[in-house]
């Protein structure tokens, strides 16, 4: 490896390995994310001039705010957010979090105490080996420049518990990248009778019926209608070629050849009766509209779009009503002209309108529609098994206190000093006790050094 | 019963009675520090809690309805279980002159929670789901935790610029008290490269960041009321902790909750992760706690710091649980 290249992994590994840069990081990505919520994602341009004042509005637009999920920086702060971590792993948490056995000076470390044993110091060294590993320490010896320096370690195994959320995001990272590199998903408005062809599959899928439950109730504001129950009855053509009779439902969704499906939402397909000078249009009459569609009709600069299917037209004022349930249903058509509104009406069903140049409009049939999802998705087992791994990761981190004693035994004195991988606060209450159990355990007379770290919580 | 007021209102009027009066009894002991005031106050917050409880039990037993699927349940349990977090830290590291202020905001919740009570509505078909009764609990409790560890990280930062004030505004974080006589507990943090525990005490990087409070003390001796009262706080270095220790209940509980959410969501709506903004809003304050949490392993980042990024991670909750519930329509816009 040249100079240059050493350097400049020396130069890589010391700031992707700093835990102050990895927050530098995460609080892009934090401040990203937060500007997703305030400012809503994949609307029309037009909404943003609507909702922002121009320049606002343009900013949110040239930076991608609109869609900043899935802008190029969004994703590349993930990605640095994945080598920081990668480097601060091997970097910096594993050999943080297991050190090595090294002596230091126990009267620098702010837990610390000396305690004066007395009576025979030969058996003193066995004794506290003894007393520490009777209470769960791992004992381990080493000696250093002739002296015998012991270590005790309590849940060093949790010394992990950092190493095993970083690969649970990892993990979570990679099913995600899975799901890009090879799944799918789309809305499919089905209506009843209509039969598609399921996306990516051989397989096929009919809406046989389709049926939804609203329940008025009377609430302390006044009624609402409360939406209960959507269900599709369908019947799927797998790949095998077998026909099978199947119900989606919300919270329900079935598998077609690996793909689910989903209930997302409903609507209503319109049916027109279009006359020209009285005579029906074969082409116009015989279509499914959606809404939102338009009816564009031949040699005039006019088309009629279907703004809306209004279940219920309140009898008495002839308003729409509230009430979503069928009773009395109407449609919105609003006539565009060169681009421009040139009148909406409210039409009941067998009604007709004149909508000029001889052209009768009469909406004649609504078919109910389904609003299916589907969705293929191969990452999702490892996004789930990373998602826990995570979780264990935190829970071993936050809940198990990695803590190392240093003791040394010279004569008749045992010096001891205690670090963890929190800092000395955390651990400070647990140190005292286990001090004044090692006094209790051995003399009454002792001499103690470092803090007096007993102060009472009120 | 018709024309009688229903019992779960009638609880829920019980619960913020007691969390009222309970509030001023332990705001009142916060000052004074007379005991028969924590002892009013303390039986007053469990009774709260537990007038909550059946409050909850209760209406799901009248309306056999989950309780939790709107702003007036959550609300409602996002108080009880901010309670009985307390109860439960205040018994184990006997806090309870913070008692009154996490009393008095689960008081403000649970009554600003009762002002979207509608009565009993059977839920939207994607909230008919058993995940409501594993994801919403868990989701709520998080809030809670972080919610009492705001009104910690408060009590911090109160004794901390009470302390600055009494030293006359002359330190940073990084050079408290020098010289004042305090512990030399923190003298080691470090901010160099990774090396062993001796060779970074020995290293003259090593950035002071104490934690004592020693002018509070010198004050509280020579008899000024206010430093008697903040000196018999926990120490800095104690509430830094604490605050840590219930952030450390609260963003295992996010976590898994978002994990249920996401597998709920994964039943619900065909994706686990739906960009949905109650999502994104939730992601947000879990990045902002995991920079808590990476920022409290370096010493000099503890204590201050760590106190106004707790703050912040509670604004974060607050902005997540009102602002894209009352505000930005989604897929989580449930109100009422």
């Amino acid at each position: 490896m040249t100079d240059a290249l050493r350097s400049f992994y020396n130069d890589f590994t010391r700031t992707f390995g700093n835990v102050l840069f990895a927050v530098c990081l995460l609080l892009a990505w934090a401040l990203m994310t937060l500007a997703g919520v305030v400012v809503d994602q994949g609307k029309d341009p037009s909404v943003y001039f609507s909702m922002y004042a121009p320049p606002v509005a343009r900013l949110i637009l040239r930076l991608g705010i609109d869609n900043i999920y899935h802008s190029p920086y969004y994703v590349g702060i993930i990605g640095l957010i994945l080598v920081s971590l990668t480097v601060c792993t091997f970097k910096r948490v594993i050999p943080a979090r297991l050190p090595a056995l090294r002596p230091l000076p126990i009267d620098r470390i702010p837990l610390n105490a000396t305690i004066s044993v007395p009576g025979d110091a030969s058996q003193l060294q066995a004794r506290v080996d003894d007393f520490f590993r009777g209470r769960g320490w791992m004992v381990r010896k080493r000696e250093f420049g002739g002296a015998e320096w012991t270590f005790a370690d309590k849940h060093n195994w949790a010394r992990r518990g950092v190493l095993i959320a970083h690969v649970g995001f990892a993990i979570i990272a990679a099913g995600t990248t899975v799901y890009w590199a090879r799944g799918f998903s789309g809305d499919v408005p089905i209506a009843m009778g209509q039969t598609i062809r399921v996306p990516h599959r051989q397989a096929t899928l009919r809406l046989d019926d389709f049926r939804y439950k609203i329940q008025p109730i009377m609430t302390k504001s006044g009624m609402v209608y409360q939406p209960i129950d959507y269900v599709s009855y369908v019947t799927v053509t797998g790949a095998d070629g077998a026909a099978r009779r199947q119900t989606i439902r919300v919270n329900h969704p079935i598998d077609v050849d690996g793909s689910l499906f989903y209930q997302s939402s409903y609507g209503f397909a319109l049916r027109f009766l279009v006359t020209h000078d009285g005579t029906r249009d074969g082409d116009l009459s015989s279509k499914l509209y959606e809404v939102g569609e338009s009816i564009e009709l031949p040699g005039s600069q006019r088309q009629i779009q279907i703004d809306q299917f209004v279940p219920t037209v309140d009898r008495q004022t002839g308003a729409p009503s509230a009430d979503p349930r069928l009773n009395n249903p109407a449609v919105a058509l609003e006539a565009i002209q060169s681009g421009q509104s040139a009148g909406a009406a409210l039409v009941p069903m067998n009604t007709w309108i004149d909508v000029g140049d001889g052209w009768r409009i009469t909406p004649v049939k609504y078919v109910m529609v389904s609003g299916l999802q589907y969705r293929y998705d191969p990452g999702v087992a490892l996004v789930g098994a990373g998602a826990f791994v995570l979780l264990a990761g935190l829970i071993v981190s936050f809940y198990f206190l990695p803590a190392r004693l240093f003791v040394r035994v010279d004569g008749g004195t045992v010096a001891i000093a205690a670090t963890t991988v929190k800092g000395y606060d955390m651990f400070e209450t647990q140190f005292n006790e286990l001090v004044a159990q090692l006094r209790r355990h051995f003399a009454p007379t002792q001499r103690s050094g470092g803090l007096n770290l007993a102060s009472e919580v009120t | 019963m018709q024309g009688h007021m229903p019992l779960d209102e009638v609880l829920l009027i019980i619960a913020i009675g007691a969390y009222s009066v309970g509030a001023l009894a332990l705001v009142a002991y916060f000052f004074s520090r007379e005991e028969w005031l924590a002892h009013l106050g303390i039986p007053l917050a469990i009774a709260g809690c537990a007038a909550q409880v059946a409050q909850l039990v209760a209406r799901y037993e009248t309306t056999h309805i989950w309780p939790l699927l709107n702003l007036y349940g959550s609300l409602s349990l996002f108080s009880a279980v901010s309670v009985a977090i307390f109860i439960f830290f205040a018994f184990r590291y006997r806090i309870w002159f913070a008692g009154g202020f996490v009393l008095a905001l689960a008081a403000l919740f649970l009554a600003y929670g009762a002002t979207w009570n509608e009565g009993s509505m059977p839920p939207v078909p994607s909230l008919q789901s058993y995940w409501a009764k594993i994801h919403v609990p868990l989701v709520v409790s998080s809030y809670a935790a972080f919610m009492v560890a705001f009104v910690i990280a408060i009590m911090y930062l109160i004794k901390y610029y009470y302390e600055r004030g009494l030293e006359g505004g002359r330190f940073s974080p990084g050079r408290m008290f020098e010289g004042a006589g305090g512990s030399t507990r923190a003298a080691y943090a470090y901010e160099g490269p990774d090396l062993s525990v001796a060779e970074a005490i020995s290293d003259p990087r090593a950035v002071a960041v104490k934690m004592d409070t020693p002018n509070i003390a010198a004050a509280a001796a020579a008899g000024n009321a206010g430093a008697q009262w903040m000196n018999a706080m926990p120490s800095l270095a104690q509430l830094d902790v604490l605050i840590y220790r219930i952030v450390a209940v609260g963003l295992p509980l996010l976590t898994l909750g978002i994990i249920t959410g996401a597998m709920w969501a994964h039943e619900s709506w065909g994706a686990y992760w739906q960009w949905d903004p109650k999502e994104t809003a939730a992601l947000f304050s879990w990045i902002v706690y995991a920079i808590y949490m990476h920022l409290h392993t370096r010493s000099q980042f503890r204590g201050l710091r760590s106190a106004w990024i707790s703050v912040a991670g509670f604004l974060s909750i607050m902005f997540c649980y009102f602002g894209v519930n009352l505000w930005i329509s989604g897929l989580h816009s449930y109100k009422v």
